[in-house]
């Protein structure tokens, strides 16, 4: 479960100030899939690098099963990345020298999976998303719906509990966006993740249970009404104040 | 395996500007191991000269002062007052370019504190007439032309010091202490081939019988004594300017330790202050020549422009390396953000810089070997000079053939040759020699290129920050 208190991150820019996110308070429960929306700028990405410990606050807390990300060493965060959290990228960040199974073996190495037990995740993960066939496949030699499967298999390689998606569908075309999603649903329904997605697209944010907007570094969140809706979690998030 | 594909995969990626970088460091450290090669080649014919001079072994040599000039008057040995009465016979004038020492010194010497051994020995130069039976008779030939050798006495107690000591046997057998005071005589190989002389060969000097009980080669580049015979028997010989009995003219010294060398110079300068000591070093700073120059080209030049040609090779690769990494930031990012340490990545990354640098080693050996095959196959011959009446001339009279006599038979009726003393001059061949210690010195250079272009690349790896690196993706 995650728990934001008061969570302020400031950027200088030359000699100014700019506010990315202002003093959110927000709790995302075990299992919930949450969609952020919200105008570019608006402090989307910059919440999910908060999340992902690849960023810290400048004021505030931001608790992952208790543990206060800000508080912890970079080698922890670290260690608690690769442990805990996976990410998708709306550019997919696959490795160009790398095979598809390469590419999410790529996850396990900081994890120390070795040998049969190291093979045998990475066939399951590809198999998951539907690539078993693909595993020798270099990025190039892929589609772009089939570069983010392989996203979506390095970041589930390690049974994380968290995933965190920025504009997972943003680089694809119409019908191989609505394979990723029901792909993610799917995945998100059966492992019981923690999905936190942000994407400029309404038709996949109101599949999300809730949904949030951002909005100069402010989060407004909204019930969905989409496929993910129930069961619903406890809404559990609180406007911004001031 | 997963860092070795990784790795191996990226290089691939990058194979133009990897093969760029390893042929940068390959072209300096090519010429390093050129310039040391050849740099090491020139120390070796150096060293050869020297040693051919000096003896292997020998620290210090010490000669008697420069004899005073000696006028062309009547010579030792068979002096000569009527040439027309000399028809049919043979002379032989012995010279020495240093007065005597007296051989109570050697022992003195020895017994100086940092000197190992020491051991007296002479250095003659031996000048032979032979007169035609018809010599002076009406339409017999003009004056018969003079031939000379050098005869080098030995102290056959002490065989590890002086010329005969670099000396490797080809035939016979060399002097033992029980030769000290036989008519025995080790004859140089090129001074053996030139008068049919072999191991049993009888020679007569100066009126003595010497059986020749073995031949000798000394290093192509010296020019040796050619004739060597025990000390005593040497002492016995007459000189043009006196006698050397119960003297010397040369004492070889070995020190303790090479860093004693000095102390032991000053030594012997303190006790003997009339004579002139030599060490190696003295000796070096002596010789002139295009072996002395080449010394200075490799020494100066080379050095200077393997270090600038190092220096930009370390520069472009550095640069390059940072120029990868720049355009790897998302790639590095993305893998801090699922959860690779920052040590794993700057592994990764120093990987890949000391598999160019290996590469660089591995072709910069090659084209280091092929500039040493170069340099061997069209550097001229070098020439060593050694000379002027200083500490030089004393050692190339210990084993290098003077100037020939410049005078011939002198007036009134009397022999004079006088021995040469001046400068003495030896071809030496270049060859390059690619030592384990430069090929070492080179992988280590080229790795250390590698490793120092990975590191301002782990560097700025090391500063990125995750959330900035993926901002960065386009």
């Amino acid at each position: 479960m995650y728990k934001l208190t008061g969570v302020t991150k400031l950027y200088q820019k030359g000699r100014r100030t700019v506010t990315a996110v202002a003093g959110l308070d927000l709790v995302i429960e075990d299992g919930e899939w949450l969609a952020v929306q919200g105008r570019t700028g608006h402090g989307k990405s910059t919440l999910l690098n908060l999340l992902g410990g690849l960023d810290r606050p400048t004021e505030g807390t931001i608790e992952l099963d208790g543990t206060n990300l800000g508080a912890l060493r970079e080698t922890q965060l670290t260690r608690l990345r690769a442990e805990k959290i996976g990410f998708i990228f709306q550019t997919f960040n696959l490795i160009p020298t790398l095979s598809a199974a390469e590419n999410v073996e790529a996850a396990l190495i900081p994890l120390g999976v070795s040998g049969a037990g190291r093979r045998a995740k990475i066939a399951a993960a590809l198999d998951a998303v539907g690539l078993a066939d693909r595993a020798g496949h270099l990025p190039t030699e892929l589609s772009g719906g089939q570069q983010q499967r392989v996203a979506i298999a390095r970041a589930l390689v390690k049974e994380p509990k968290v995933v965190l998606a920025d504009e997972p569908t943003g680089n694809l075309d119409e019908d191989t966006r609505d394979d990723i999603i029901a792909l993610l649903e799917d995945l998100w329904r059966e492992r019981g993740l923690t999905l936190v997605l942000i994407t400029h697209d309404t038709s996949l944010a109101r599949r999300a249970q809730r949904v949030g907007v951002m909005n100069k570094g402010r989060l407004t969140i909204h019930q969905a009404t989409g496929s993910a809706a129930a069961p619903m979690p406890k809404p559990s998030a609180t406007p911004p104040s001031g | 395996m997963f860092f070795v594909t990784y790795l191996r995969r990226e290089l691939r990626r990058r194979m133009r500007q990897a093969v760029f970088i390893a042929l940068g460091l390959a072209l300096g450290v090519g010429l390093v191991v050129t310039v040391a090669a050849a740099s090491a080649g020139v120390k070796k014919a150096q060293s050869g000269v020297l040693g051919a001079l000096y003896g292997v072994g020998t620290d210090v040599t010490v000669t008697g002062a420069p004899p005073k000039s000696q006028a062309p008057t009547a010579g030792g040995g068979g002096g000569v007052t009527g040439l027309k009465n000399e028809a049919g016979k043979s002379f032989d004038t012995l010279t020495s370019s240093y007065s005597g020492i007296s051989a109570s010194k050697v022992a003195e010497v020895a017994r100086l504190h940092g000197v190992a051994e020491a051991a007296g020995g002479i250095a003659l130069q031996v000048t032979s007439i032979t007169f035609p039976k018809n010599f002076g008779s009406p339409g017999s030939s003009s004056l018969p032309q003079p031939s000379s050798f050098t005869l080098d006495g030995v102290d056959t107690g002490h065989p590890s010091l002086g010329p005969l000591s670099t000396a490797s046997l080809t035939s016979g057998h060399s002097f033992t202490a029980a030769d000290a005071d036989a008519n025995v005589a080790v004859v140089d190989s090129g001074y053996a081939t030139s008068n049919s002389l072999k191991a049993g060969s009888v020679l007569t000097i100066d009126k003595i019988k010497f059986t020749v009980i073995g031949i000798v080669r000394q290093a192509q580049a010296s020019s040796p004594p050619d004739v060597y015979v025990p000390l005593a028997r040497a002492q016995d010989m007459s000189l043009q300017s006196g006698s050397l009995k119960s003297d010397v003219n040369t004492i070889y010294a070995a020190a303790s330790s090479a860093a004693g060398i000095s102390a032991v110079s000053k030594e012997i300068s303190t006790l003997l202050p009339h004579a002139t000591v030599t060490t190696a070093a003295s000796l070096a700073s002596e010789v002139t020549g295009s072996l002395s120059s080449a010394a200075k080209l490799a020494g100066d030049l080379g050095k200077w422009l393997s270090v600038l040609v190092l220096i930009a090779a370390f520069a472009v690769a550095c640069l390059l390396t940072m120029s990868a990494v720049a355009r790897r930031v998302a790639e590095f990012g993305t893998l801090k953000a699922i959860g690779w340490r920052t040590r794993r990545i700057v592994a990764q990354v120093l990987g890949e810089s000391v598999a160019m640098g290996i590469a660089g080693a591995a072709a910069g050996v090659g084209l280091g070997f092929a500039g040493a095959a170069i340099i061997t196959k069209v550097a001229p011959k070098l020439s060593a000079t050694v000379g002027g009446n200083t500490g030089a001339q004393a050692s190339a009279a210990g084993g290098a053939k003077p100037a020939p006599p410049a005078s011939a038979p002198g007036g009134g009726g009397h022999l004079a040759l006088i021995g040469g003393s001046g400068a003495h001059t030896v071809s030496v061949p270049l060859h390059p020699s690619v030592t384990v210690g430069v090929i070492v010195l080179a992988v280590v250079l080229a790795v250390a290129g590698g490793l120092l272009a990975g590191s301002f690349g782990s560097w700025r790896i090391a500063r990125l920050r995750p959330a900035d690196a993926l901002s960065r993706v386009a």
